[in-house]
């Protein structure tokens, strides 16, 4: 944990000297006349991360894992006696530094790696990427009030997904290197060494702006709350009623990872794309059959929230599959927060979990059973 | 002859204006062979949705022929037409087709000649305003 | 009395008295400049209703088969009648779904609200970049506040751009009001209604599509503008077709040109420009771009305002022996 002091003036040639050896991506306004909006994507010569940013409506969780994937390219030569041809994704990209990305959105990445790099299949398009990746960290110090990472186990300053965090001062991004990766890079983009006054201050920013942050819900009873009795539930209709399963929440949020492969063809030449898709649309879920087991709109719903927040924990023991950073509060058209839908869900499971004490008593009842 | 020749797709309908390209080629009226022809029932099956894959598709031009208003086998169904096809070629207009890529017109099946001037007019406009580039569908490609 | 609690009143009565099985309306979400579209069937629940300005869904969405099912209990009741309330701009694509036999006339009573315009999200947010609290609403301005301080805008400096070319914002048909009826905007026949349209129209080809792929540049195909739209109820959108697939699925200019052009086409003749699409996208995409030129034309070509009769079919739906045809050789 080295600190790192640079000057705001010094950054922006430190980026062009990264860019040397390093691709850089990081968060650039979207249009000159759309300046609320930001949004990451890799840089061109001469461009700078906007580190002055506030907040991105859509997570940067498509530099690693794009919206549209090209997977490979085929051909089948007319007439049949050549043998079909197959062009497949090469990898020619410079490593990839993110530089900017919220210590949230980097503890995303992670959960998206549980999903990718699994025992049972490794995603070479992913992993490559993410192997490769340096994740330079801007702690968020401007937290929307829906932000609630730190009760996700992460949070506005948390280094625990990341290369190398900065903070924004007045006159300089202040930080600290953490790995090796960020200690290359570091030395790549020439950041300035900085003293034991910037990790003091990096602490103290820590306090100030986790202190500032709303209370996030409380999710304790839902580790050891049974998976069908949750599913169960009767409240599912009533809190799903007002959404219109559009995909703004998956398509925001920097966890979901669900995709949909499908060849495009013009003639005898194609591509196999891999597409981001959304358990909010019946076609998600659509069998060959016609049959639907999630044809009702509120089952969709409760999928999104069950996979997060019930199968995604038990399956990997690792928490559950949000970091909290909002995304989906700010960009659902119909008002739908997942902090009440968590508070719903809870009190549902801590009730049960209370009926199931005093029913059966000697300890044996559903709570304790897990706990042990 | 580096001319450009545009290929278009054409709809045409079965109760008159494909019995009337039928009729100009028993009559040998001679027109240019830049279209490929989709017979349909009646003008008013032509969707949006057929006319925007064509363009998709590469299509320099799409030209959809139906009845005279009147002559309608189904009685009404080119009046239908009318309408659906007025929003849409102004909306694709609107939206950046070049005008002229998107033709329309009513010949009936004894009008051989009709369609012979039209598809010679219909073809040379397409000809003039060139390959088309918009709309169109391309692969992506392997990063 | 305040207009919210005319609105519970009614919709309470409506629900005691067993004239209605459920009222559909918004009630508060957690963020203060958001409102969440809310089924009240009991009385108790009636008193979560609201009427303001964040009212930005269009309710007839939530207006589905379902909906009309949903309590038909095994005692063989008749199908509920649903109370729903309803701006303007939702009364007429009320009517625009009984033209379409969605449902029929009896089914729904309509409460009607007498609607100012609704302040749009982006506005709001950068008038109070810190965060709002709390927004009240007072002779025509919005007090935003935050920690106990507070920022004060006039309504229409944040109004959606569609509020301001709005032609009807007391509801069309309705069974009763919860206030009274607001003076309307005489847009309807306003030399600059149709402004926005006319200055596109004037682009050359190439500047057009220019702009049009600049304006869905950041779309994400979420569709959030489609599911909040109260036209597109088909069972199996275009999108969604597979053989043949008439629109791709990737972010290519070309493929979100494909749906943004097929879906306003869709709504051609029957968009009423309430605006749910652009207040529903996460990416402020002002979409009505597209659907205000089939408004326009609609208007223009067949004299046709949508959602105004109920004993009127549908534009598409009929025709005149003088339609325009100067288009057609």
């Amino acid at each position: 944990m080295k600190p790192i002091h640079i000057k705001k003036e010094a950054f922006g040639p430190a980026m062009a000297k990264a860019m040397e050896t390093y691709a850089v991506a990081g968060p650039v306004p979207d249009r000159e006349d759309a300046k609320r909006r930001h949004l990451f994507r890799c840089l061109e010569k001469g461009e700078t991360p906007d580190l002055e940013y506030t907040a991105t409506q859509l997570s940067p969780k498509a530099l690693l894992f794009p919206q549209a994937e090209t997977m490979f390219r085929f051909k089948v030569p007319s007439g049949g006696k050549k043998a079909p041809f197959l062009e497949a994704e090469s990898f020619k990209e410079r490593p990839l530094a993110v530089v900017g990305i919220r210590p949230y959105d980097a503890r995303a990445f992670d959960m998206l790696t549980l999903n990718f790099d699994s025992k049972d299949y490794k995603d070479p398009f992913f992993l490559k990427r993410c192997h490769q990746m340096v994740r330079v960290g801007l702690a968020d110090t401007t937290l929307k009030d829906t932000n609630f990472s730190t009760a996700c186990g992460t949070g506005p300053f948390d280094t625990t997904a990341l290369d190398i965090l900065l903070a924004k001062t007045e006159d300089a991004y202040i930080g600290t290197v953490i790995t090796a990766k960020g200690k290359s890079f570091a030395a790549a983009a020439g950041f300035e060494a900085g003293s034991a006054e910037d990790t003091k201050a990096l602490a103290r920013m820590k306090q100030e702006a986790e202190s500032r942050m709303r209370p996030g819900p409380d999710f304790s009873a839902l580790a050891d709350a049974d998976t069908l009795d949750l599913h169960g539930e009767d409240h599912w209709a009533r809190l799903a009623f007002s959404c219109i399963n559009c995909g703004s929440c998956t398509f925001s949020c920097p966890t979901c990872w669900c995709f949909d492969i499908q060849d495009e063809v013009t003639g005898n030449d194609g591509v196999r794309l891999r597409l981001w898709d959304t358990c909010m649309t019946d076609l998600y879920s659509a069998h060959a059959s016609g049959h639907n087991p999630r044809q009702e709109r509120f089952k969709r719903f409760r999928n999104r929230f069950m996979h997060k927040l019930k199968y995604f924990p038990d399956k990997y023991g690792q928490g559950i599959m949000c970091v909290g950073c909002g995304r989906c509060i700010d960009n659902c058209p119909v008002g739908i927060d997942i902090r009440t839908i968590i508070g719903e869900m809870n009190a549902k499971a801590a009730g049960a979990a209370k009926a199931a004490g005093t029913a059966k008593t000697g300890g044996t009842d559903k709570a304790t059973e897990a706990a042990s | 002859m580096n001319q450009f020749e545009p290929k278009i797709i054409t709809f045409l309908c079965n109760w008159c204006s494909y019995g009337a390209a039928d009729l100009a080629g028993v009559s040998r009226f001679q027109y240019p062979p830049n279209m490929r022809v989709v017979r349909i029932p009646c003008s008013g099956r032509v969707s949006a949705k057929m006319i925007l894959h064509a363009i998709r598709n590469g299509a320099d031009g799409v030209w959809i022929s139906g009845c005279h208003p009147g002559d309608c086998h189904y009685i009404e169904g080119n009046y239908y037409a009318r309408r659906k096809f007025y929003l849409l070629k102004e909306l694709l207009e609107y939206s950046g087709l070049e005008p002229g890529r998107l033709q329309f017109s009513w010949i009936s099946s004894a009008e051989g000649v009709k369609f012979a001037e039209v598809a010679h007019e219909v073809i040379e406009k397409i000809r003039d305003l060139g390959p088309a580039s918009r709309f169109i569908k391309r692969l992506p490609e392997v990063a | 009395m305040e207009l919210n609690d005319t609105l519970r009143d009614i919709a309470k009565k409506l629900l005691e008295e067993g004239r209605v099985d459920a009222v559909l309306g918004f009630r508060q979400s957690s963020l203060a400049h958001m409102t969440e579209p809310f089924l009240a069937t009991t009385a108790e629940q009636a008193d979560q209703l609201v009427f303001n300005s964040c009212c930005r869904m269009n309710l007839a969405v939530y207006l589905t088969p379902d909906l009309f099912r949903s309590g038909r209990p095994e005692s063989g009741k008749k199908s509920p009648r649903v109370a729903v309330t309803a701006k303007g701009c939702d009364s007429r694509n009320i009517v625009t779904q009984i033209q379409e036999n969605r449902y029929k006339r009896d089914q729904v009573h309509i409460i009607g609200l007498p609607c100012t315009g609704m302040a749009d999200k982006a506005k709001l947010l950068a008038a109070a970049p810190e965060g709002i609290d709390t927004i009240t609403e007072k002779n025509g301005t919005l007090i935003l506040s935050r920690d106990g301080k507070e920022t004060v805008v006039s309504k229409t400096e944040v109004l959606q751009s569609n509020c301001l070319s709005c032609i009807i914002r007391n509801p069309v048909i309705r069974d009763e009001m919860a206030g009274d009826p607001v003076p309307e905007l005489d847009m309807d026949s306003h030399p600059d209604r149709f402004a926005d349209v006319a200055e596109i129209e004037a682009l050359s080809p190439a500047d057009k599509a220019g702009f049009f792929e600049t304006l869905v540049s950041d779309c994400t195909r979420c569709y959030a503008c489609r599911n909040a739209c109260p036209l597109c109820y088909c069972p199996v959108c275009f999108v969604d077709e597979s053989r043949p697939q008439w629109v791709g699925k990737t972010i290519a200019p070309t493929d979100v040109m494909a749906f943004h052009l097929l879906r306003a086409f869709h709504d051609a003749g029957r968009c009423t420009d309430c605006g749910a699409c652009e207040a529903a996208c996460p990416m402020d995409i002002p979409m009505r771009a597209f659907t205000r030129k089939t408004i326009k034309d609609a208007r223009e070509g067949f004299g046709w305002e949508t959602g105004m009769d109920l004993n009127l079919r549908p534009p598409l739906d009929r025709f005149d022996l003088k339609d325009p045809g100067d288009f057609i050789r």
